[in-house]
């Protein structure tokens, strides 16, 4: 009697451990390392990525996550903005088995890990890792830097400057237009996209100015910029100015009279509206982006997702691309019915997804998000405002109008070599 | 650049006076808060690490008390409780930390600007706050050859100047001002004569810090008030006090004017600098390192000037323009 009572709880111990196993492996969660500065000095700029990538993952669980009910999960890896760490990072990463690695903030440390992945998918097969950028936009990174490790889910500097100079081109007001932007590589990258494409685009429009300035924060005054940018008679500024050298320029202009047009990549994000507020009503500031909020004709279920988004962190939901990224990823694994790294990246080729304002595609050549934008003004009278931790900044966008798809899509000079 | 052909003759006139008055009004704000670093340093030997963190802090107030009474209460106020908090922090940081010389409180000072900026950052955020000029002064004070001047940069130049000439009489002409200067150089001997010289350094140091305080209130809204605000101005008022001379108000006033105006100018007349380097026999069309050494214009250098006449300075007068001791 003993015995067998014995028998019976190690029968079913085993038969226990053997269901549990069997439940893990199919509920096991997809992990996904996301590398940003969590900690110092913009430390906000990765908590805000972080938020927008778990909300978006939690709601891909709760349609029922991927490959029949498996979770996924963001890990958060803090780099704290230095190049060092992100290295340290990625090797924890591997030691982690994480298959797939976003990021997004600082070019630099993208060029890191797509150098880092190069080296270590190659010397480690098996065991890959895929980079999702989100939103590093060196366009070089799908040029002659491309790699099949590589996907960028954000329009990169040139199809950001298309898109600018195609609505420019929509203005006949605009006639000279200064070119202002940071001395470093993406600054200059800025500069050099925007000459090609004025003159390719729109040659009627005169660049009248051309100025590279000293970047991240060194100029405390814009005044003599600005004064010297009236003094050239320009009616427009083409500027890919982010952070400080932003909001500081809008600044100086608010105070001089000067009724010129901004063209913006980065002006309408949440620290440089933070920065002007609801003076910017003073200024004819434009932004191009991927959506806004107060665009019509957006699907529902973006609709729902920012609403939910607004409610659970009381942000406004800025970058559709954080949505889009993981929604593409899933699918990728769907199709590829694994969460294997080399099939998963070579489902992700030439995947489509539907945008909030149409398809974008990843497309498969060079790994560049194909993607319609929206250029929109900043304006005090648009329905939804900007919200930021709770703080309303009684400002939002109004479309100006949408870039097609083939009027931001540009040629690369990518040669992929796949495995 | 090169490309464009410069301005007209005529603009450039407009272009050129716009910049002087422009440099004048950056150049009164440095002064501003330069004045208080400077007498602080004469007066207590402390080189204040934390002085543009309380310029930092002057802007946060205004911001913060503009929200609920406006800017008018903003200017009297932010300025008084800056200068409150610096004479409290003398009293019960620097003061103690005093008996163990200038390094200690050199220390002290540089680890008070980083605490200062991690507490801005936990009570308003990583960024920026919305501190924007008054309605009531933004409008164009007068507009010439299609150029607008406003009203607040105006105003900010008067009270720069207004509070400049303050300070010269408070220190020439009152009880108060003739006993720091005496303390200035003779501190035991105006001790011995019975005033109570640690409470005069409280109520300088205080004072000081209110300067920078206004300077804040009225310059942080034309500038940006942000976490990195002190870190990006606190290194050119060091600047100004070196050339200026440490300890001398008038040195700090005339190369805080120096370092605004040709900066200003130099960005808006961007001076091809390849005349200088072919005097050293580089060739314009040559390639490498070079190629960007002689494509530099005064523009784009215009951020390190100031930094390279401190090294000048150092080098061939050590003491500044009207300093009476060397660095």
């Amino acid at each position: 009697m003993k015995h067998l009572s014995r028998l019976v709880i190690a029968c079913t111990v085993v038969m226990l451990a053997v269901v549990t196993m069997t439940a893990a492996k199919a509920a096991e969660t997809i992990k996904i390392g996301l590398i940003e500065p969590l900690s110092g000095r913009i430390a906000a700029v990765g908590q805000d990525a972080l938020h927008s990538f778990e909300y978006a993952a939690e709601q891909i669980n709760k349609a029922g996550g991927v490959l029949g009910g498996r979770q996924i999960e963001i890990v958060g890896l803090d780099n704290a903005m230095n190049a060092e760490k992100t290295t340290e990072q990625l090797k924890k990463s591997v030691d982690l088995g994480l298959s797939f690695v976003l990021q997004g903030v600082g070019s630099n440390h993208a060029l890191n890990i797509i150098k880092f992945v190069n080296k270590h998918n190659k010397r480690n097969p098996g065991k890959e890792i895929v980079f999702l950028n989100h939103s590093a936009v060196t366009t070089a990174f799908t040029n002659e830097l491309c790699s099949f490790w590589h996907f960028r889910f954000d329009a990169n500097v040139d199809q950001k400057v298309a898109a600018l100079v195609t609505q420019m081109k929509r203005d006949p007001s605009i006639k000279k237009v200064y070119l202002l932007n940071q001395n470093y590589a993406y600054g200059k990258s800025f500069q050099a996209a925007a000459n090609k494409l004025l003159e390719e685009r729109a040659p009627n429009i005169e660049i009248v100015g051309d100025e590279l300035i000293v970047p991240f924060g060194k100029v405390q005054d814009f005044t003599p910029y600005v004064a010297k940018i009236k003094a050239s008679g320009a009616d427009t500024i083409l500027t890919g100015n982010w952070g400080p050298d932003m909001h500081r320029f809008v600044k100086g202009a608010m105070g001089s009279g000067m009724d010129t047009k901004f063209y913006t990549i980065y002006g309408g994000i949440t620290s440089s509206i933070a920065g002007y507020g609801d003076d910017a009503k003073k200024v004819d500031l434009k932004q191009v982006t991927e959506m806004h909020e107060n665009h019509a004709g957006m699907p529902d279920d973006v609709h729902g997702f920012m609403d939910g988004f607004l409610k659970k962190y009381t942000d406004s939901w800025y970058s559709d691309r954080y949505r889009w990224a993981l929604h593409m990823l899933a699918a990728a694994m769907e199709k590829a019915g694994s969460a294997d790294p080399i099939p998963v990246a070579k489902a992700l080729e030439g995947m489509t997804f539907e945008g909030p304002i149409g398809t974008v595609e990843m497309r498969a050549d060079d790994h560049q998000i194909q993607l319609p934008l929206i250029v929109s003004t900043l304006t005090g009278d648009a329905a939804k405002k900007v919200i930021y931790k709770g703080k309303n900044f009684q400002v939002a966008f109004k479309t100006d109008g949408v870039v097609e798809r083939a009027d931001t899509s540009l040629p690369t000079t990518c040669k992929m070599k796949r495995p | 650049m090169s490309a464009f052909s410069p301005f007209p003759l005529k603009a450039k006139m407009e272009v050129f006076f716009f910049s002087v008055f422009n440099g004048l009004l950056y150049g009164m704000l440095l002064f501003m808060l330069a004045s208080g670093l400077t007498l602080i340093f004469s007066l207590m030997g402390v080189l204040n690490f934390a002085h543009a963190s309380f310029f930092m802090l002057g802007a946060y107030f205004a911001y913060q008390i503009s929200k609920y009474v406006g800017f008018w209460p903003a200017l009297i106020f932010a300025p008084l409780i800056v200068g409150l908090i610096g004479a409290l922090i003398e009293r019960y940081g620097l003061r103690p930390v005093h008996k163990f010389g200038h390094v200690a409180e050199l220390l002290f000072t540089f680890g008070l600007a980083f605490v200062m900026e991690e507490v801005i950052q936990m009570i308003w955020g990583k960024v920026p706050v919305p501190y924007n000029i008054p309605e009531a002064l933004s409008f164009a004070a007068f507009t010439w050859r299609g150029l607008d001047y406003s009203a607040y940069r105006l105003f900010m130049l008067l009270i720069s100047v207004g509070i400049f000439v303050a300070l010269f009489l408070f220190i020439a002409k009152t009880r108060i001002g003739l006993m720091i200067q005496a303390a200035l150089s003779h501190p035991q001997m105006v001790q011995s004569l019975g005033h109570d010289v640690p409470t005069i350094f409280m109520w300088t140091f205080g004072f000081g810090c209110a300067l920078a305080g206004i300077a804040g209130v009225i310059g942080g809204n034309v500038l940006g008030t942000e976490p990195s605000m002190a870190i990006t101005l606190g290194p050119i008022v060091f600047v100004v006090i070196v050339i200026g001379g440490l300890g001398s108000l008038w040195g700090a006033l005339l190369a805080a004017l120096f370092i605004g105006i040709v900066d200003n100018l130099a960005i808006s007349f961007d001076l091809k600098l390849y005349p200088i380097f072919a005097l050293f026999g580089v060739e314009r069309e040559a390639e490498g390192i070079m190629s960007d050494l002689v494509n530099l214009t005064t523009g784009g250098i215009a951020p390190v000037l100031p930094y390279l006449m401190l090294v000048l300075m150092l080098i061939f007068r050590p003491r500044g323009l009207f300093g009476t001791r060397d660095v």
